[in-house]
């Protein structure tokens, strides 16, 4: 029975939810943890701008020149400013950016976390009453969910400068009309929603991270396997909310629109 | 050299007081099918060290994660000072620790905090002292184990008996009234394994602290104890002062004691001692090395041989 494989994912997955929701109970500590929140933010986010910022202007400017070469067989390349806004703005920002966050940050913190477990200093927390939830995970996860939506509004401007620069110099599109148009890709609701799903992906990859940090058995071994764990799981969690979450909007901005 | 500091460590056997601060009564402990704790029992003193030895990877450690309530028993009942911990809740243990100092085998210091961070960590979380306080007591306890020159770093940065040392500092950074050590001397040379020995021996006869020690140093046993059980199949096979331990009639006492050349026990039930396991490759080694060792000391031989009967299934549990 322990060994029914799906019983096993369930148990990680309540195992990862329950961390989650004790983290985000301890988030009162987080002025005394301030100097390992600052760390944190500085590992996640700082250290991973140069990073999301050269990927998400690649993936701008890939984007640009595909749907360009489309474009142009119906004369509509000045549509392409549109097209890159909005689905930077909604999609390809927040989750290109957790994706990047994911790599860079989600593995190393489940190796580091693990590791920990490993060479018994969460026990020796623990022995000394310093709840390793919220001395460890909670200044990782918070930290996580604060530079996890900066990250995207960096990126995203970068992945639409990317476009522009490709529309102007090898597509052809005067930088007025990619703006003018790309005005229209966007509302402020976009764009909430767009950092919101960042908080939720950031919030899912961190708590994955950690719980398998934290459940990290079996020395050098076992710490390869919850980093790989946390990548494989956190993507494909990530890529699977990111669509509900689009459905989910579409479908409240189709009953807005039918109200009004 | 450890007969020296025998005779030193008789006299404060005479202020040890009577009541327990630790009680195992019955404690069994089942892990992954195999059982670990069999209905363990013994009592430690105030004020005494007691040193727990055994084969490797027969379960002392359990024993000591139990203790701390990392690990809760089947059943048993293990007290401290005597209240009973194995039906704590996790805030109730959480303010039980705090009277607990544990030395763990890494030293198991926070890796991103310097060494003068990782001792003030106990004190910043679980005390309001002024930062002059905190400092004071820091440097008082990186100065007995004689690193506050280190103490700006990082645990990566220094070898392992250093980092045993620290994470002594920090175990006793609270004044706990147990100190739980588990294998202080492994990994460590001669010369710094004796040091440690020493300071556990100060914190005995200054701080009148109780410690509880689990080792399978023999010399570091003699040199600390002031009373030895010996952990055997799950239970406590010998209780006794370190003399009595020397002097026990116990063939798996003699065999564990004097490192496998006396006793009735052989090789193959060394591996039957850690039952339910396939004898795994380094024990095989191990037991390998041991017979060229023993061909070249010579006189060890004949002994094991008169006593070892006919290559034999694994012995019987034999327990008193």
């Amino acid at each position: 029975m322990k060994d029914f494989i799906g019983l096993r994912a369930i148990r990680g997955a309540g195992y990862t939810l329950l961390l989650l929701l004790e983290a985000l109970g301890y988030i009162n500590h987080a002025w005394k943890r301030r100097r390992a929140l600052f760390t944190q933010m500085h590992v996640i986010g700082t250290q991973s701008l140069a990073i999301t910022c050269f990927f998400m202007l690649l993936v701008g400017m890939v984007f640009a020149l595909q749907t360009g070469i489309e474009f142009a067989r119906f004369g509509q390349t000045s549509l392409v400013g549109l097209v890159i806004v909005s689905a930077m703005v909604r999609e390809l920002g927040p989750w290109m950016t957790a994706f990047v966050l994911i790599a860079r940050v989600g593995s190393s913190m489940a190796a580091e976390i693990g590791t920990m477990k490993t060479s018994e200093e969460i026990d020796a927390l623990e022995v000394m009453s310093i709840n390793p939830v919220s001395f460890v995970v909670m200044p990782r996860l918070l930290g996580y969910a604060i530079m996890g939506p900066i990250l995207t509004i960096f990126g995203t401007l970068v992945g639409v400068a990317g476009g522009a620069l490709v529309s102007k110099v090898q597509l052809g599109v005067p930088l007025d009309d990619f703006l003018r148009m790309a005005e229209r890709g966007a509302e402020p609701l976009d764009i909430y929603w767009g950092l919101l799903k960042s908080l939720v992906f950031s919030l899912c990859a961190g708590a994955v991270a950690c719980a398998n940090g934290m459940r990290t058995t079996g020395g050098a071994v076992g710490v390869g396997r919850a980093s790989r764990n946390t990548v494989v799981v956190a993507l494909t969690l990530t890529v699977f909310l990111n669509y509900l979450l689009t459905s989910f909007y579409r479908m409240v901005k189709r009953l807005v629109a039918g109200i009004l | 050299m450890a007969l020296n500091v025998q005779t030193e460590k008789s006299s404060p056997a005479a202020l040890v007081d009577t009541t327990p601060m630790v009680e195992f009564a019955g404690v069994s402990k089942t892990l992954a099918g195999r059982r670990i704790l069999d209905r363990l029992t013994f009592n430690v003193k105030k004020g005494e060290t007691f040193v727990i030895i055994g084969y490797s990877g027969t379960g002392k450690s359990v024993t000591l994660r139990n203790l701390i309530g990392l690990m809760r028993p089947d059943e048993g009942s293990i007290r401290v000072a005597g209240e009973e911990i194995t039906t704590m809740s996790n805030k109730e243990l959480e303010v039980m620790r705090r009277k607990f100092g544990v030395l763990f085998q890494s030293g198991a210091l926070i890796a991103w905090l310097d060494l003068f961070q990782n001792v003030e960590l106990p004190l910043l979380e679980h005390t309001k002292m002024s930062r002059r306080k905190r400092t004071e007591i820091v440097q008082q306890k990186l100065e007995l184990v004689n690193l506050w020159q280190d103490k700006d770093k990082f645990p990566a940065e220094i070898s392992g008996g250093m980092k045993k040392r620290a994470g002594l500092a920090r175990a006793i950074a609270l004044d706990p009234e147990l100190v739980l050590y588990d294998e202080p001397s492994s990994g460590l040379d001669p010369v710094i394994a004796y040091e440690i020995d020493k300071l556990i021996n100060r914190l005995r006869d200054q701080l009148k602290m109780t410690q509880i020690v689990v080792t399978h140093d023999m010399e570091s046993a003699y040199t600390i104890a002031s009373r030895i059980g010996m952990f055997y199949q799950g239970g406590m096979l010998q209780i006794g002062t370190p003399d009595e331990i020397r002097a026990s009639d116990i063939a798996e006492v003699q065999h564990f004691i004097t490192g496998g050349r006396e006793g009735a026990v052989s090789r193959r039930s060394t591996t039957a001692i850690m039952k339910g396991r396939s004898p795994t490759f380094s024990a095989r080694l191990e037991a390998g090395m041991d017979e060229a060792e023993a061909e070249t000391t010579g006189e060890a031989t004949p002994a094991i041989m008169e006593l070892e009967p006919e290559p034999s299934p694994p012995e019987p549990e034999n327990k008193p």
